[in-house]
């Protein structure tokens, strides 16, 4: 149904959204919600379907939202045009990024830089994992397995694949 | 400084291959439920040793300060740093390529099974898990800082800000960088 140059329009909204994502893709989700559904491309319900089997399965997430978008819009080339528009322009900034900051690497101006963000970061991964385990209703059982898996990760050198298919097993036998 | 030996230094012979680099994202990639950063730092860190523990944090911290997904930015920044421009497009590749080809055609499959209760629950434990791997990986990061309080501190409250309060993002790490980066310059002045 779409008008042929809808994958562009698309494309070139997504390569603009990836360009001012700061701290990733989710604070830039509810632009695009209004952005395709306005458009009339993705309903309510399509979006919040794609959104859930962006995060089910294994790689990365926000790329593959953007691809169920960009194929409903304009098929496969669709999905790849909007995966490309969500990676390349950040992609080619953290390039940049890092040359500039290798280059200076044992500046002193640099070393205070560094030394000021490091912690902001750490406890936004942190926050990040606090945030994730508050997002599903959250039960007693469901808080204790977060625990208990941060717990083994902190101790341990298990291969988090165990872990992780402990808890689907957990959540399987009904026990969440 | 520059002449500890070691994990940081790329040695000529022991040269990281591009197929090296593109193996191990693709593995990061597809072992990533929920998020990459979990399985980037154990790899890049703890495997690999392509990275130390304060490297990887500097790196992820440049990366959080530029928009895009950060998990794809270490991928970038450790192929760059092995291997210049074509290590930054291996392990980009093998980050991005396989992994979304595969996650298309476990999404068709996910949508025709997302009706059955069971696999609804399967996902909530692993979920719940994911929440503490993330977690745990930040309180490993923050290990090697435990000796300065100040980090400690501006840890805590970046971690409040995001989870306590309703601001945006952008609002609170531009409310703490310059008072952690002016922490910073002071003490560094004062060492010297």
């Amino acid at each position: 149904m779409s008008s042929p140059s809808a994958p562009v329009t698309l494309a070139m909204h997504l390569a603009l959204l990836s360009c001012i994502s700061f701290g990733g893709f989710p604070p830039v989700l509810p632009d695009i919600h209004n952005f395709v559904t306005a458009n009339g491309w993705v309903t309510d319900q399509e979006f919040a379907n794609f959104f859930a089997l962006a995060q089910a399965v294994p790689g990365p997430n926000m790329i593959l939202l953007m691809s169920f978008i960009g194929w409903k819009v304009g098929g496969v080339p669709g999905a790849i045009v909007s995966a490309v528009a969500t990676f390349g322009p950040p992609c080619a900034m953290y390039f940049a990024a890092y040359q500039l900051s290798d280059r200076f690497r044992d500046a002193a101006w640099q070393i205070i830089v560094r030394r000021g963000l490091v912690p902001l970061t750490i406890g936004l991964v942190i926050a990040g994992g606090t945030v994730m385990a508050r997002a599903g209703d959250a039960k007693w059982q469901g808080v204790a397995l977060t625990i208990a898996a941060a717990g083994l990760m902190i101790r341990t050198r298990i291969n988090p694949l165990w872990v992780l298919a402990g808890g689907g097993a957990f959540g399987g036998l009904g026990l969440l | 400084m520059s002449q500890v030996p070691a994990l940081t230094e790329g040695n000529s012979d022991e040269r990281v291959t591009l197929a090296a680099l593109f193996t191990e994202f693709l593995k990061v990639s597809l072992c990533s439920f929920g998020g990459g950063l979990v399985w980037a730092r154990r790899a890049v860190v703890e495997q690999r040793h392509w990275m130390s523990e304060r490297e990887f944090a500097d790196t992820l911290s440049l990366c959080q300060f530029l928009p895009g997904p950060n998990v794809i930015g270490i991928a970038v920044c450790v192929g760059a740093k092995l291997r210049g421009a074509i290590g930054a497009l291996a392990a980009l590749s093998g980050f991005v390529l396989i992994p979304c080809a595969v996650g298309f055609v476990l999404g068709a499959l996910y949508l025709q099974s997302a009706k059955l209760p069971v696999v609804h629950n399967i996902l909530d434990g692993v979920s719940a898990v994911a929440a503490g791997l993330l977690i745990a990986t930040g309180v490993r990061l923050l290990m090697p800082h435990l000796g300065r309080p100040v980090a400690v501190l501006f840890a805590s409250l970046d971690f409040a800000g995001v989870v306590f309060t309703k601001a945006p993002l952008l609002v609170v790490l531009l409310g703490l960088a310059p008072l952690s980066i002016a922490v910073a310059a002071v003490e560094t002045g004062r060492a010297r």
